[in-house]
């Protein structure tokens, strides 16, 4: 196994431009999440390592071998690379029973019948399916297809493998179990695994690092920790967790980083933050809603962080109220633990906690 | 972890090979009788005679030949006759059997596609039987009611056989796009105060222009290209048109004169590729103003009221005249010594008919010869048109484009100039593996002629095939060769099954094509059918097409019981 590396990859649909000079490294055994909306480039990217589809421009190699590179016209069919790839239909053969689909790969490489019957049984007993080795795929439940592919895609001890989507087509309860067993595996196989998906949480979950793609090109990258809390846009953050945004200009700022904003009508409010922000100038600040709190209304000292909002409405979400508030023409959420009452709310935000981007040209949200 | 096994992937070009064979081998079947013709029609004499020169005095003979503006004349008047009387029949059955509350709409239906699944020679002889100048119902009519009698030997008798032949096409077309219409366009009109025959008027038929319009073009093409219907018909009556034109020029004259045949055979070409694209071109209008619905929502039927019984009586009379009678009275021709009215059944009935065709062994020969041929050609052809559209739909090779052209091309060759074609072809050519004058010239002309229906029947299936489960089986270490033959073609079966019995039922059915190119030794009952009815047997004749009836009645009901495949719509 090795590291997979791509560099300047470019692939063009008619005008539409789907990956646009995309580079990225993955060392191996690391797990990375390709996130991102639809239409991003995501799953294009992952269809270009696996060979399944042929870019324009740039270099695909894993370790020494070189799977696609324009300028030495190398193009390598894809089953000539050795990639396992989980689809997210999963694709089995309908027609073969999972033994079958399971040996598929095995009988392509010439394996002895011995060494044939011991590995299928062997990735069956890792995906925990031996009991139904002589099933049809349509006498399978959605997770148990999903675990056959995974054998299918194993059984071959592919150089890295590939994960497109695996768990959209499961039920939301079915997703969380098969989330869970699927990170269990992760740590057995040590597998350099490159995972596409639209779902925030598997991201955050399983991942080593996320790559967040928007248009084509990369967003942001790193460890799923940071990405969530340093978003580097609005998209970013929007796309990760829910954010809400609120437009500011800047009043004054201090040595300190101490930078007071004016926002709604009129309202002064105090933030820390390390951007350089020259006053008179505008910023978005990006606030998650449980780094919100509900301030009591009797307690005037703390000043720092603290705005009011005129409350919109709120509904019973189940063991909280979701509070829809807004500070000027800009629509917040929080939760609340009780009932909120009054036209008019105080609230809280940690002060190092808030995202500021500086300027307020309107941004891409999900 | 062990160290990863390296994919398999055994021979790197054996996938090219493949596609390459395959696209050589189709342009090679599709050239392979119209190059002939082309060229035949630029030079001054025979094409096997040595010392071609080129010459363009074909085309002006042609125009010169005496009656050959009548002869053009005739052929379109017939085309655009039956075209009109099969548009309005279908038209018309397809609103009644398909949208009103019509008594057994479902079972009249079906009864009425009937005609679709013989062929034209078979019907020829039925309506001779039925219609003809002694025939069962002409006779009754005559002779015991005394009314006025009817000729079937003029261009309109013609076109009222060929127009209810192809009645069934307009019918399917129609159904089809009344089938897939928005319910809410005629619920609309009726809200709006419409009565039932106004929203037909105003509503119904219009959303169904495109399909009349493209089945129109679709039968126009067809009764050109028919030879069944004037041989049998327009012939005694001296009425030519251009198949029996090229027909008694390439095959019935003592000295053919094979300059003027294949200009006529190019010209004809010409005219039929300018359909093929007209259809082409509404069959993508079509796509374009029919009004979709994804939800299955079935459309309301018109109440006729009180015109129900009266239209039903009507729809099982013209029924009875123009598909049972035909059919039934032929069979029972074939069971008999002769059919009159005035002779009770019983006294007639015999096996005597089918003793004769049996004793005679170039007759039963061309029944082993049918069968044989169309089973081969259905086979080979099933597996040639599968790697075609596995080529086309699901391979990268840089040609797929080209070959899909090639492989629908043969829609627009007519059987008579396929005939002549291949005739030529194998007149010109050194006899390849000595298939002259056997019956596998004849498997690989039928072959060639119902690529595309084959195609049609195929390739749907294919692309409903999901491309995860080929992309699966290349990711995980097979070619592409691989990927067809252990994963997709496993998974086409039914609609292979489809192909084949639609293959084996159409080259079962042939005859326009196989008269040009049989010889002693290679009948089929196309060609032994024309022969007897020539020497005046009809008895044998209706026993040789009883059999081709009942094999091909025992396919369709065979492939829909047990396959559930649905032949034709």
């Amino acid at each position: 196994m090795a590291e997979l590396v791509i560099e300047g990859l470019t692939r063009r649909f008619a005008e539409v431009l789907a990956v646009n000079q995309l580079s990225l490294q993955v060392s191996n055994g690391e797990f990375i999440t390709l996130l991102g909306p639809s239409g991003c480039g995501k799953s294009t990217t992952l269809a270009s390592i696996a060979g399944l589809d042929r870019p324009e421009e740039g270099l695909i190699r894993l370790g020494d071998k070189v799977f696609f590179d324009s300028t030495n016209d190398v193009y390598l069919p894809p089953e000539a690379r050795s990639c396992g790839l989980v689809f997210q239909s999963y694709a089995l053969w309908p027609h073969m029973t999972v033994k079958a689909n399971v040996e598929f790969p095995l009988i392509l490489r010439s394996v002895t019948s011995l060494e044939m019957k011991r590995r299928v049984y062997e990735v069956l007993e890792l995906v925990e399916m031996t009991a139904f080795i002589d099933r049809y795929p349509h006498q399978l439940s959605g997770g148990q297809q999903q675990r056959v592919a995974l054998a299918r895609t194993l059984v071959y001890q592919p150089d890295i493998l590939l994960l497109d989507e695996p768990l959209s087509n499961l039920d939301a309860k079915l997703r969380d179990r098969a989330r869970l067993w699927l990170a269990d595996l992760r740590t057995k196989l040590g597998l350099t695994t490159i995972y596409v998906t639209h779902d925030q949480i598997e991201a955050l979950a399983l991942s080593d690092r996320i790559v967040l793609m928007q248009n084509g090109e990369i967003a942001q990258a790193g460890p799923p920790q940071e990405i969530y809390e340093r978003p580097s846009s609005p998209f970013v953050a929007d796309f990760l967790g829910t954010t809400n945004f609120i437009h500011a200009k800047v009043i004054s700022k201090d040595g300190t980083g101490t930078t007071t904003f004016e926002v709604g009508s009129m309202q002064p409010l105090t933030l820390k933050t390390s951007h350089s922000l020259t006053p008179g100038s505008t910023a978005i600040l990006a606030l998650r809603p449980e780094h919100i709190r509900i301030a009591s209304p009797h307690n005037h000292a703390q000043s720092a962080g603290r705005f009011r909002a005129v409350i919109k409405g709120h509904a019973y979400v189940g063991g909280k109220w979701q509070v829809t508030a807004a500070i000027g023409s800009d629509v917040i959420r929080l939760d609340s633990g009780t009932q909120i009452t009054g036209d008019e709310i105080d609230l809280i935000v940690e002060e190092h906690i808030v995202t500021v981007f500086p300027g307020t040209k309107s941004f891409e949200t999900v | 972890m062990q160290v990863g096994l390296s994919g398999g992937h055994p021979q790197a070009g054996r996938d090219q090979a493949i596609q390459y064979g395959i696209a050589v081998l189709t342009v090679a079947l599709v050239t392979a009788p119209l190059l002939p013709v082309l060229y035949q029609s630029v030079i001054d004499r025979a094409l096997y005679d040595a010392g071609h020169n080129f010459t363009l005095s074909n085309f002006s003979r042609l125009f010169k030949t005496e009656g050959f503006g009548e002869m053009v004349w005739n052929t379109l008047l017939f085309a655009a006759l039956t075209t009109l009387i099969a548009q309005l029949i279908g038209t018309f059955a397809a609103i009644l059997f398909g949208r009103t509350d019509l008594p057994g709409a479902k079972v009249l239906g079906e009864l009425f596609l009937w005609p679709i699944y013989l062929s034209a020679l078979v019907l020829s002889f039925g309506w001779y039987t039925v219609y003809g100048p002694s025939g069962f119902i002409t006779m009754v009519w005559r002779d015991l009611l005394q009314g006025p009698v009817w000729d079937l030997y003029t261009i309109p008798g013609m076109a009222v056989i060929a127009g209810v032949s192809q009645a069934p096409v307009a019918f399917l077309y129609c159904m089809a796009s009344a089938s897939m219409a928005d319910p809410s366009l005629e619920e609309a009109a009726r809200v709006s105060g419409a009565g039932t025959f106004q929203t037909l008027r105003k509503i119904t038929v219009p959303l169904l222009m495109p399909a009349i319009a493209y089945s129109a073009v679709l039968n126009f093409t067809v009764a050109l290209e028919l030879l069944a219907i004037p041989l049998v018909f327009g012939e005694p009556a001296g009425i030519m048109v251009l198949t029996t034109f090229l027909y008694s020029q390439g095959v019935a004259g003592i000295k053919p004169d094979h300059g003027l045949t294949a200009t006529a055979a190019a010209l004809f070409l010409v005219i039929i590729c300018f359909l093929v694209w007209l259809q082409t071109r509404l069959l993508g209008n079509t796509r374009r103003f029919v009004t979709l619905s994804g939800k299955a929502t079935r459309p309301r039927l018109f109440q006729l009221g009180k015109w129900r019984w009266i239209l039903f009586i009507s729809t099982v009379s013209y029924i009875f005249l123009s598909v049972i009678a035909p059919i039934g009275v032929l069979l029972l021709r074939a069971f008999s010594s002769m059919l009159s009215p005035m002779v009770p059944l019983i006294e007639v009935l015999t096996l005597s008919n089918f003793e004769a065709l049996f004793s005679e062994p170039i007759y039963s020969r061309s029944v082993w010869n049918s069968l044989l041929v169309s089973t081969v050609a259905g086979l080979l052809g099933t597996l040639l048109i599968a790697l075609i559209a596995l080529v086309v739909h699901r391979s990268e090779f840089r040609f797929r484009d080209l070959l899909h052209y090639v492989a629908l091309f043969p829609r627009a060759v007519p059987g008579v100039v396929a005939g002549i074609g291949f005739f030529y072809a194998v007149a010109a050519l050194p006899d390849l593996g000595g298939i002259r004058n056997t019956i596998w010239i004849l498997v690989i002309a039928f072959t060639m002629r119902y690529i595309p229906a084959g195609f049609g029947a195929v390739a749907p299936m294919l692309m409903q095939v999901s491309q995860d489960l080929d992309k699966a089986a290349r990711v995980t270490g097979a070619d592409w060769w691989t990927a067809c033959s252990r994963i997709l073609i496993p998974l086409m079966r039914p609609a292979l099954v489809a192909c084949f019995t639609l293959l084996f039922i159409s080259c079962f059915k042939e005859y326009a094509t196989a008269i040009f190119i049989f010889a002693p030794g290679s009948e089929v009952i196309g060609t032994s059918l024309l022969h007897l009815w020539i020497q005046g047997e009809a008895g044998l004749v209706a026993a040789l097409a009883a059999i081709q009836i009942i094999v091909v009645g025992v396919c369709v009901t065979v492939a829909r019981a047990i396959f559930g495949v649905k032949l034709y719509g």
